[in-house]
């Protein structure tokens, strides 16, 4: 291959080392190191036989800057070619503070990595994800990618040898922190969405969407203004390039006009359907299948004949 | 350099304003005991909306108008919202990072004219062909360096990411670069001026944290932090009057380094069927899409 490749990963919680040593093995990297913060036996779960050592800091999570000092210290004492980390908020963070003091190229949210002599090639969606931009770079470089595109490239075999590491004292203090109110909907995982959009009138009708979305199995997102204007979902309902990126096997637009930040979030679903009253809306130029109608009178038409077709 | 770590009551005396401005710091008659010294990273990036395709595909970034970033004017409402609150300046800072730089370079001051007309005091520029196109690394430098040229902030704002590259590199790198503390994607921020304080709620995936990091410290944030002012016609045209300075990389003494190669940059095309389904009434409607999804074996078995 390419000689000697070396390969420092880095994660803001131990599942998401599951993805980082999927691209590892897909690299073929010829060492690896790990830093996660996390629970013993979580990280234990997660130490892949991929990397030569994983270093667990003992802590619950980490605020990027720790993530970046511990980082630093790994980065000096490895001569990494590449440092890869997850493309999530505190990810992205920890790893522009790394890039800056090491002086290294950083892409953040690669969809492609791929080493060629003495250097990274990457793909990246820009442009709010309505367009692609393929860069090339020597080494040492930093990547931050989603780790569920190379999940399914993660070795089985755990058994890494863990080093606990303690935490830094932090620049930026936290002083409180609460989960998001969330409704347990997994958007970016689901096989069908229904989503939802201003063609709504009320809160009470998206229970149309719910049951056409429990019907084929699949679960509800929404346009922003539903979750940002109207409030009526939660944020983690939000499909959007700013909110949630979905990819399911279908996806059912309801009442959605079909913006360029919408529809960035779909554009790797399998099949798409738009349902809106407005022939003209953008939505049917992104879709496979569209049916120009008020979803009030279409939906509840729609319902019925699915479920005498599903025997439901 | 700069006076970084120095304290807050050093406010002013070092503060050195570009010319003559307009206006006053002073409330009520009375100079605020702490006013904020802030900068503001503004980008003009290419308009995601108005993209120019060559015949290939490619993104004609030439001929691709650019505006300011969709959450750099969140930025610019946010340090505009602490100077009406606690009084001092804000100076946006921006480098132009797409060709050609001659024509490029007017989009840009329309760009940094709109920022100004938001209620910035005055606007510093990197215009140098060395940053095109622009990769994070040396545009962070060149930022660093020309903050440091001109010193004294007690705040340095940006938006999480650029609408263009999306990279949401250049507050962690200026932030590292100076070692200030860096607090990212805060939905909103505020300064207690007494205790040199800012506190943030930064805006994660799963959870929302508060923060809180002793001045100077770099602040990025996200379009939920503010609704950004729309400027009245009197406040563009005082923004004409506003000074913009401009600088060369040489000018700040940063040398150009070896940058990413952009190799292609083209339209995402998905090819979908757009079939609009004709059918006399609802029923057949419905029956017609069912169909369709079931030979495309995408209904529950």
């Amino acid at each position: 291959m390419y000689g000697v490749v070396r390969v420092l990963v880095y994660t803001a919680g131990p599942a998401q080392l599951r993805g980082l040593a999927g691209l590892v093995a897909a690299l073929g990297a010829s060492e690896a190191f790990a830093l996660t913060p996390g629970r013993e036996d979580e990280v234990a779960q997660h130490a892949y036989g991929v990397f030569n050592r994983v270093y667990r800091v003992d802590a619950e999570r980490l605020t990027p800057g720790q993530l970046a000092e511990l980082l630093e210290g790994l980065y000096a004492e490895h001569q990494p070619d590449l440092v890869v980390g997850p493309a999530v908020k505190d990810g992205v963070d920890a790893g522009s503070r790394l890039a800056a003091r090491q002086s290294l190229p950083m892409f953040t949210e690669a969809v492609s990595v791929e080493l060629f002599d003495g250097g990274l090639r990457v793909r990246r969606q820009v442009l709010g994800g309505r367009a692609m931009a393929v860069l090339e770079s020597g080494l040492p470089a930093l990547v931050t990618v989603k780790p569920q595109l190379w999940e399914e490239k993660a070795p089985s075999e755990t058994g890494a040898e863990i080093s606990t590491v303690k935490p830094p004292a932090a620049l930026v203090e936290e002083e409180s922190w609460e989960p998001k109110k969330r409704e347990a909907v997994d958007l970016e995982s689901a096989e069908v969405v229904v989503g939802v959009g201003r063609g709504f009138r009320r809160k009470e009708d998206l229970a149309m969407a719910e049951e056409l979305a429990r019907l084929l199995g699949g679960v509800v997102g929404a346009s922003r203004p539903i979750v940002a204007d109207y409030g009526w979902l939660s944020e983690d309902r939000w499909i959007g390039i700013s909110g949630k990126k979905i990819r399911p096997k279908l996806y059912i637009a309801i009442g959605i006009s079909g913006t360029p930040q919408h529809m960035a979030a779909t554009m790797d679903s399998k099949v798409i359907v738009a349902i809106n009253k407005d022939k003209n809306a953008p939505i049917f130029q992104y879709a496979d299948y569209g049916v120009v109608a008020d979803l009030y009178k279409f939906l509840p038409v729609l319902i019925e004949k699915l479920k005498e077709k599903l025997g439901k | 350099m700069g006076r970084y770590g120095a304290s807050p009551s050093l406010h002013g005396t070092l503060w050195q304003p570009l010319g003559a401005v307009e206006g006053s710091v002073a409330i009520g008659g009375v100079l605020p005991s702490m006013p904020l010294n802030i900068a503001v990273l503004v980008k003009a990036s290419l308009d995601p909306n108005m993209i120019r395709t060559g015949s290939d595909g490619g993104v004609d970034a030439a001929a691709t108008p650019l505006a300011i970033s969709e959450y750099d004017k969140n930025a610019v409402e946010a340090a505009v919202q602490l100077k009406e609150k606690h009084g001092g300046r804000v100076v946006a800072v921006s480098a132009l990072t797409w060709g050609p730089s001659a024509r490029k370079r007017k989009e840009l001051e329309q760009v940094i004219r709109e920022a100004l007309a938001m209620g910035v005091d005055e606007a510093h520029i990197i215009i140098d062909d060395a940053l095109i196109p622009g990769d994070p690394l040396l545009t962070a430098r060149a930022v660093t360096a020309l903050l440091q040229k001109l010193g004294g902030f007690d705040l340095i704002i940006t938006g999480e990411a650029s609408m263009d590259m999306i990279s949401g590199q250049i507050g962690g790198r200026v932030a590292a670069l100076m070692g200030l503390p860096f607090i990212s994607y805060a939905r909103s921020l505020e300064v207690d001026a007494g205790a040199g304080v800012v506190r943030a709620v930064r805006d994660l995936e799963e959870s929302l944290q508060t923060v809180k990091a002793k001045m100077p410290a770099v602040v990025s944030v996200t379009g939920e932090a503010n609704k950004p002012r729309i400027p009245t016609l009197l406040q563009i045209r005082r923004a004409m009057r506003k000074p913009v300075k401009t600088y060369s990389l040489s000018d700040l003494e940063v040398d150009s380094v070896a940058k990413p190669r952009l190799v292609e940059m083209k339209l995402i095309q998905v090819k979908r069927k757009n079939v609009i389904i004709e059918a006399e009434t609802l029923e057949q409607a419905a029956e017609k899409l069912i169909e369709y999804l079931e030979q495309e074996g995408v209904l529950p078995k």
